[in-house]
C-alpha cells in the first residue's frame, strides 16, 4: 500500500505503476457529470483563478456529494473523461473514479503526469473516512456541485499511468 | 374493518413498507453474503479479491448501521404479490406509496429527483429536489399468487445498470443455445463497460418488450444465489469465461449468479430478451408481508 497525501507530487506521481495500492488522504475535489465540463470551461476562458480554488497536486473524484454519502461514477461517461485534459493541464494529479477510459486518454495523461485511479463503490466505508465535506462552488448544482472533502486512508488502485493501462 | 383499526393498519403498512425500503438499500441478504465469501475464496486474482472482500466489508458496514450500500441510493421500483384471499385498493397503494417517501428520508435516498416540465426533466435544467423522498417509484407490479398472502418486495435499482441493461429480440432458430449464446454475447460488453462488478445477471425472456422486463423483475425478487438452474449456471460460466473480473481488473468472478425467469412464449422464430448487468451490490431487495 502507497501511503498519498494531497496535494501529490510530481515525484510522487512520477513513482505510480499499474496495479498499485494507494490510500489517499488530504483534501480532494468532488464532481461529475454535470459540473466538470464548467470548472473547464472557466479554466479555457481564464477565470478559473478568480475562485481562489487551486487544482495543483489535486485529485478528482468523480461522484456526487449527497447525503447518502460518496462513491464512484463511471469516469468514461463523455461529459467526466472529456474534462481529463483540461484539469489535468491546469494540475490535476489524480483523476478517480471507475471504469475504463479511452487509450487516447491514457496517453494524455501520461503527457501531463497525472494518472487515473479506480475506487471501489463503497459507500458504507468512504463514509467512515470521510472527515469533512464543503460545497465550494455551483452550489444550485445540489450533489452535483463542486466540492471539497477532507478523507483519511481511501483505498484505490491505479488503472493509468506512464502510458499503461490496467485495461490493457 | 372499524376505521380507527383501519387507520392503524394503514400506519402500519407504512411503517413496514419503509423499514422495508431501508433494509433492501442498506443491507445484503445471506444468501448474498455466501456468493460473496465462495467467490472470494475461490477467486485468483488478487486485484479482484480486494475488490470482493472491500464490497463485502462495505455490505456488513451498511447492515450494522443501516446506511445507504452505495451512493447512488436507486430507483425503488415496487413488487407486489396477492393472494387469492387479500384486496388491493387505492388506499393501499397510497400507504405504500407515502411508505416509499418516508423510506427515502430515513435511509437516506440520494436526493435525485428531477423538478421541472418535460422538457426540464430531460435536460436537467430544472434543479434537483433536495428532499430524498421526493424521488417517484417505478409503476407498481402486482402478480396474483396461490397464497394467502399480501407480499411487497422493494428493489432499489441504480442507474449503471440502467445504462448497460438491453431489451431486445432474439431470432432462436428453435434452439436454446442460440439464446443462451446471445445473452452471453450482449453480457459480456454490458458487464465490462458497468465498472461496477461482480455482477448478478437479471434476465427475462417473453413475449414484448413489457413483459420481458416484468419477467426480469421478478428474477429479480425471487432469485437466490444459493439455487441455479442449468440454464442460470449456463449463462452465469458462460460469461465468467470472459475473464472480465471485478469493477474490470481480470479474474474468473465477472458474474456472480444469474436470475432467469422464462414467461409464456409465442409461436413464432422471436423471443424478446431483457438483460440487465445488476452492479455489486443488486439486486438490492427486501420483502415484507402487509
Amino acid at each position: 500500500m502507497i501511503e498519498l497525501t494531497t496535494p501529490l507530487s510530481a515525484e510522487a506521481i512520477g513513482k505510480l505503476a499499474v496495479g498499485d495500492i494507494v490510500s489517499i488522504s488530504g483534501f480532494i475535489y468532488c464532481g461529475r457529470d454535470a459540473v466538470l465540463p464548467r470548472i473547464c470551461r472557466e479554466i479555457e476562458e481564464g477565470v478559473w483563478k478568480k475562485r481562489g480554488i487551486d487544482l495543483e497536486g489535486g485529485v478528482i473524484f468523480h461522484t456526487a456529494v449527497s447525503p447518502a454519502g460518496v462513491g464512484p461514477t463511471s469516469s468514461n461517461k463523455l461529459e467526466i473523461e472529456g474534462s481529463f485534459k483540461t484539469l489535468s493541464e491546469a494540475g490535476v494529479r489524480m483523476h478517480l473514479g471507475k471504469g475504463a477510459i479511452k487509450p487516447e486518454t491514457v496517453g494524455m495523461l501520461r503527457d501531463n503526469n497525472s494518472v487515473f485511479a479506480i475506487i471501489p463503490p463503497v459507500t458504507a466505508l468512504l463514509e467512515n473516512q470521510t472527515l469533512e465535506r464543503e460545497c465550494v462552488a455551483w452550489p444550485e448544482l445540489g450533489m452535483e456541485a463542486l466540492y471539497r472533502i477532507k478523507v483519511k486512508n481511501y483505498q484505490a488502485i491505479i488503472a493509468a499511468a506512464q502510458g499503461r493501462s490496467i485495461y490493457e | 374493518m372499524q376505521p380507527h383499526k383501519e387507520g392503524a393498519y394503514m400506519n402500519r403498512i407504512i411503517d413496514k413498507v419503509a423499514d422495508c425500503l431501508v433494509q433492501a438499500g442498506s443491507s445484503f441478504r445471506e444468501d448474498q453474503k455466501a456468493a460473496y465469501r465462495r467467490a472470494i475464496a475461490s477467486e485468483n486474482s488478487g486485484r479482484s479479491c480486494w475488490v470482493m472482500r472491500q464490497v463485502l466489508d462495505n455490505a456488513l458496514v451498511a447492515e450494522e448501521r443501516r446506511s445507504p450500500l452505495c451512493d447512488d441510493t436507486g430507483i425503488p421500483h415496487l413488487f407486489l404479490e396477492v393472494g387469492g384471499n387479500h384486496q388491493v385498493s387505492g388506499e393501499l397503494l397510497q400507504q405504500i406509496r407515502e411508505g416509499v417517501v418516508e423510506g427515502l428520508r430515513r435511509l437516506p435516498g440520494r436526493p435525485m429527483a428531477i423538478k421541472g416540465n418535460d422538457y426540464e426533466r430531460i435536460d436537467q435544467s430544472g434543479g434537483l429536489d433536495e428532499d430524498s423522498g421526493a424521488l417517484a417509484p417505478s409503476p407498481i407490479l402486482i402478480k396474483p399468487v396461490d397464497e394467502d398472502a399480501l407480499r411487497l418486495t422493494v428493489l432499489m435499482l441504480g442507474g449503471g445498470p440502467a445504462i448497460r441493461g438491453i431489451t431486445q429480440r432474439v431470432f432462436h432458430k428453435h434452439s436454446v443455445d442460440v439464446v443462451v449464446d446471445e445473452i452471453v454475447n450482449r453480457a459480456i460488453p454490458a458487464v465490462s463497460q458497468l465498472g461496477c462488478s461482480p455482477c448478478t445477471l437479471a434476465v427475462g425472456i417473453g413475449r414484448s418488450q413489457f413483459e420481458a422486463t416484468s419477467l426480469m423483475m421478478e428474477a429479480m425478487a425471487y432469485g437466490d444465489y444459493n439455487v441455479q438452474s442449468d440454464l442460470e449456471s449456463k449463462i452465469t460460466a458462460k460469461v465468467n469465461e470472459a475473464n472480465i473480473g471485478a469493477l474490470g481488473l481480470g479474474g474468473s468472478h465477472s458474474v456472480l449468479a444469474t436470475f432467469a425467469k422464462v414467461g409464456p412464449q409465442r409461436a413464432s422464430g422471436v423471443r424478446i430478451v431483457a438483460i440487465r448487468p445488476c452492479c455489486c451490490f443488486e439486486p438490492r431487495r427486501a420483502t415484507v408481508n402487509l
